[in-house]
């Protein structure tokens, strides 16, 4: 293809496209409303994983490089909003469906995927492979697929087969095509007039069905669900609550769950957390993959398993380590298993999410601990604080050499000088709390041949060590309430505005009076109204959704 | 194939593009020197590649430069952070005093410096470039008869893949980031011999196209009430499917032989270690992948990234990152520079010494790779401490063809770094007369540079 064709082709689809919506006029917009769509999420990598686990089982590799995620307002799920995909994002993309593909529909798995029979094997046939791709296509595409679609599979489906003689290969270039779609690597949410409020829209059963299934399971809609959806029954709060309850109930919450937390607390850096090999020697992959995983199986027990409160996260001595972790926490290994649970001592310093190496080693520079970047990721992670850009032209001439002495003199500097001090004042007293661990998380009392000071002033609290962190986040009410913001915003895929704002009151008082309990606020959630509410996306001037009754919002937060 | 780039194709190019790219001053040079190379079919193109370092180099308001030469022009001085230059210095030319002009926007640390070489505006916000980066619109111009369009590559064994190239500014590239990612990509089962003499056209192509049609036949449905950025983010996706396409055409049809082309062996992955001696290693065997990926004419553009900007690599050993340092490192009053820092600018700059030197290796025609490409070499700052915008470091390194005057000191003045930016976009042969906004709008390229 070269540059000509290329531009001319540009040119001719914004006609076609600008014809398109002009042609729209107000006496058509019932069909045109129907078309509307509200939202446009990029799969995640887990996502991905769990939907082809679900849809076509456990043992199917998933081998790719996943492109990269991005983090807005503290949450993977709302940069998934903003993202695309590139060039050899799609690329990788191709090449994993393909391999799923052939997997699929190898002679081993095919008679359990493909339930229908051909009438003959070296050749195509269409009712089998409709029956294919209208099974699978719905899962994938978490909804039915129109003719147009099922068409298209079926004439590249009977393409391949008469090529290669084989009904199965022709099946797989279908199944590939599935794979590829942007309805599969992105959640397309769609909106519908509302029956009971026809001036007003309300999101499509199934796009429902999605944001239940993605919030609880990390995963795509199972049949119950998907039937649900077909039918309309999703849109009574009576299937809601049932579907809702059904879904906790499941093991694959855990699946949710882990994914929640995993985006919350930011647990994506440790595939690549480097440390310098001649300063943490103990330092490894296997130690960063371990130390994410300590994290998450903290996290998981208290919360989903136990169901215990909330703020015992910040407090609780119990943890779970495995041989490359106990090297590093100095605990003798005693388990045969691959890990093993362990409580600290009552007067150790671990205690709680914020000991573990695992958040001290992810937010600390390659060769030391960085107070800052502590103290920046408690505010932001726990109590959804975001911390400014630093200013440009700071000057650091106050700034002396720092291989003396501790941490706390540099950062002092910083909470004296004006440009400085306004952020440096709320997020450093947290991290140097934290002193006593260094740069990987290993106990130390010394840096540089002089005792560490872990004593901190936060506005008119004082605190000591991070046993003071941990009592001060666990008495903190922003803490709760950060929780709950995250909980829907990840689960809507949209920052919070000021008009949320009661909504969010009334869902953390109650998460409050349910003693702090995880699955219960996620089951408010779920089953709420709000959860399902749409936000008219910004268009062009004149588009048929001007017209909607759906305010546009501006954003309040913060 | 031949003639991509004449008057219509450019005038096309006009009303299909936006306005910032409009071209005409720009048609004399661009038929001059491009449309009569292309046009006698000559077999060395043209390749294209933009290289990033983190934390610029040591010029500091004492007046203890590092870096900029005395002498302006031809001949210039090697400077002691330039020194890793000295091999390729005559295909260098080296661009001092540019700087990124805000417009009331703020200097957003360790981003707006090189957001504005690469998208001509100081952005609003540091997640996102406010345009596209123009190594894209280069890779539109140069990329499309080739099997990768770009190839985006990045050595600095960070916490998160980085690379600098975006189409919609809030999309970034996803690199390349270890040697066997890039051989893989390059190299691994699809890579197609350019000098084997029985190639046959592989029929699984033609099935894998009629998977991608089933995806693209879908594109008007689903543009359909979409909002103005889910729009945005669904064109990404369908531009991406067209370069699979592409690349799928492209290995249907019989390669032209390359005699420079010969297969590497598969590289090891070393440790994920992010001190400066690991990446310069890094940078080494990838560029050496690189240059033989060009050569094997499986790209003609590419984006490298050698450390990010807020950049944490740092000496084996030392515990303080070179960030940490720029910073903290106090002015050595009798030299007027901070040495630590110098010191690291000089292990970073053996990266891009030792990158050059790669492309300078492989033999191409009279001369060698680089000859025929041009890189634009550059930083996200001028002088760290203070997070300047002012005097970013930047290169153009290799002749392109024989169009860069090369080897030449020029002094920018406070001119727009995005003059430098559309003179390397010229060079490279993409039909594009201006470029940036606001005060960093420019028609105006370097012509001291430009044969």
């Amino acid at each position: 293809m070269s540059t000509k064709t290329y531009s001319v082709g540009v040119l001719l689809t914004a006609t076609v496209l600008a014809f398109a919506s002009h042609a729209a006029t107000p006496a058509q917009r019932p069909e045109q409303a129907a078309a509307m769509k509200v939202g446009l999420r990029r799969i995640t990598e887990t996502q991905y994983r769990h939907t082809i686990a679900d849809v076509f089982g456990p043992g199917i590799k998933v081998e790719a490089r996943f492109e990269p995620e991005r983090r807005e307002d503290g949450l993977l799920a709302l940069g998934s909003a903003m993202l695309s995909l590139t060039s050899s994002g799609f690329e990788q993309y191709f090449a994993l469906g393909r391999s799923i593909s052939e997997e699929v529909l190898s002679e081993s798995r095919r008679e359990a995927a493909v339930t229908c029979r051909p009438s003959d094997p070296a050749g195509a046939d269409d009712d089998c492979a409709r029956h294919f791709v209208t099974h699978y296509g719905e899962l994938l595409l978490r909804r039915p697929l129109t003719a147009a679609e099922i068409q298209s599979r079926l004439e590249i489906s009977a393409r391949g087969a008469k090529q290669a003689g084989d009904f199965y290969a022709g099946l797989e270039l279908a199944l590939t095509s599935l794979l590829i779609a942007p309805d599969f690597l992105f959640r397309v949410e769609s909106a519908e007039p509302d029956p009971a409020h026809p001036e007003q829209y309300r999101l499509d059963a199934f796009s429902k069905a999605t944001r239940l299934s993605f919030l609880l399971w990390d995963s795509t809609p199972d049949l119950q669900l998907l039937a649900a959806a077909r039918s309309g029954a999703l849109h009574s709060q009576q299937e809601l609550d049932k579907q809702v309850d059904r879904m906790i109930a499941s093991p694959k919450f855990q699946d949710g769950a882990r994914a929640f937390f995993a985006d919350m607390f930011q647990l994506d850096g440790f595939g690549n957390l480097v440390k310098d090999p001649a300063i943490y020697p103990k330092f490894d992959q296997s130690v960063a993959e371990s130390a994410r995983e300590q994290m998450l199986l903290r996290s998981m027990d208290l919360l989903v398993r136990q169901q215990g409160d909330y703020r015992d996260l910040f407090t609780s001595r119990q943890s779970y380590l495995n041989r490359s972790l106990a090297a590093v926490y100095q605990v003798p290994y005693a388990s045969k298993s691959p890990w093993m649970a362990y409580e600290f001592p009552n007067d150790s310093e671990r205690s709680g999410i914020l000991t573990d190496i695992g958040f001290l080693s992810l937010h600390a520079h390659p060769g030391t601990s960085s107070p800052t970047r502590r103290g920046i990721k408690v505010l932001e992670i726990f109590m959804c604080q975001a911390t400014p850009q630093p200013p440009a032209n700071v000057d650091f001439s106050a700034v002396q050499d720092s291989t003396k002495g501790t941490v706390r003199g540099r950062l002092l500097d910083h909470m004296e000088n004006e440009g400085c001090s306004g952020c440096h004042r709320r997020t450093d007293p947290l991290g140097l709390a934290l002193e006593h661990f260094d740069g990987l998380g290993q106990l130390r009392t010394m840096e540089n041949g002089t005792p560490i000071d872990v004593s901190a002033e936060l506005k008119d609290v004082r605190i000591e060590g991070a046993r003071g962190v941990a009592e001060y986040l666990r008495n903190e009410p922003k803490v709760p309430a950060c929780l709950v913001r995250n909980v829907y915003s990840y689960g809507v895929g949209s920052k919070t505005y000021g008009r949320d704002k009661a909504y969010l009151t009334a869902q953390t008082q109650a998460f409050i009076a349910s003693g702090y309990r995880f699955p219960t606020l996620v089951r408010q959630i779920a089953s709420s109204a709000e959860f399902f509410k749409i936000v008219a996306p910004k268009s062009k001037s004149n588009a048929p959704i001007a017209a909607a009754t759906v305010t546009q919002l501006q954003s309040t937060a913060e | 194939m031949k003639l991509r780039c004449d008057r219509r194709s450019v005038l096309k190019g006009m009303l299909g593009g936006s306005a910032v790219y409009v071209g005409l001053p720009m048609l004399d040079v661009f038929l001059n020197t491009n449309g009569t190379a292309f046009a006698n079919g000559a077999p060395l193109p043209v390749r294209f590649g933009t290289y990033f370092w983190g934390l610029g180099l040591t010029d500091t308001p004492a007046g203890g430069t590092r870096w900029v030469p005395t002498k302006v022009g031809p001949g210039y001085d090697l400077m002691p952070e330039l020194e890793a230059l000295a091999a390729v210095k005559e295909k260098v030319s080296v661009f001092s005093g540019f700087r990124a002009i805000g417009d009331g926007r703020a200097n957003l640390v360790h981003w707006t410096g090189h957001a504005s070489i690469l998208s001509g505006v100081a952005p609003a916000t540091a997640t996102r470039f406010d345009a596209a980066s123009f190594d894209t619109k280069v890779a539109d111009a140069i990329g499309t008869s080739t099997r990768f369009k770009s190839i985006d590559i990045d050595a600095s064994v960070s916490r998160q893949p980085v690379s600098y190239s975006t189409r919609t500014g809030a999309t970034f590239a996803s690199p390349d980031s270890t040697p066997l990612a890039l051989y893989t990509r390059l190299f691994g089962p699809d890579f197609q011999d350019p000098n084997s003499d029985d190639w046959k056209p592989n029929p699984a192509i033609m099935l894998r196209q009629s998977v991608l049609s089933a995806v693209t036949e879908q594109r008007r449905e689903l543009m359909k009430g979409l909002g103005r950025d889910d729009q945005l983010k669904m064109d990404q996706y369908f531009s991406s499917v067209r370069d699979m396409e592409n690349q799928l055409a492209v290995q249907l049809q019989k390669p032209e032989k390359r005699e420079a082309c010969v297969l590497p062996q598969a590289p090891k992955d070393p440790a994920r270690i992010s001190s400066v001696d690991v990446v310069n290693s890094n940078t080494k065997v990838m560029a050496k992948l690189l240059a033989m990926g060009l050569a094997c004419n499986q790209s003609r553009v590419f984006t490298f990234v050698h450390t990010s900007g807020a950049s944490e690599t740092y000496l084996p050993g030392q515990s303080k990152i070179y960030h940490q340092i720029t910073h903290d490192e106090p002015t050595d009053a009798r030299l007027g520079y901070q040495p630590e820092t110098s010191k690291l600018a000089n292990e970073v700059m053996k990266g891009l010494g030792t990158f050059l030197a790669e492309l300078d290796a492989i033999k191409e025609g009279e001369g060698t790779l680089l000859d025929n490409a041009i890189v634009l070499a550059f930083s996200d700052t001028g002088y760290a401490k203070i997070h300047a915008i002012e005097n970013i470091p930047m290169f153009l390194a290799g002749r392109a063809g024989g169009r860069h005057k090369a080897g030449q000191h020029i002094a920018g003045k406070g001119a727009p770094v995005t003059r430098v930016s559309l003179t390397a976009m010229q060079l490279a042969g993409a039909p594009v007369g201006e470029f940036g906004v606001g005060s960093m709008k420019t028609s105006n390229p370097i012509g001291e540079v430009i044969a």
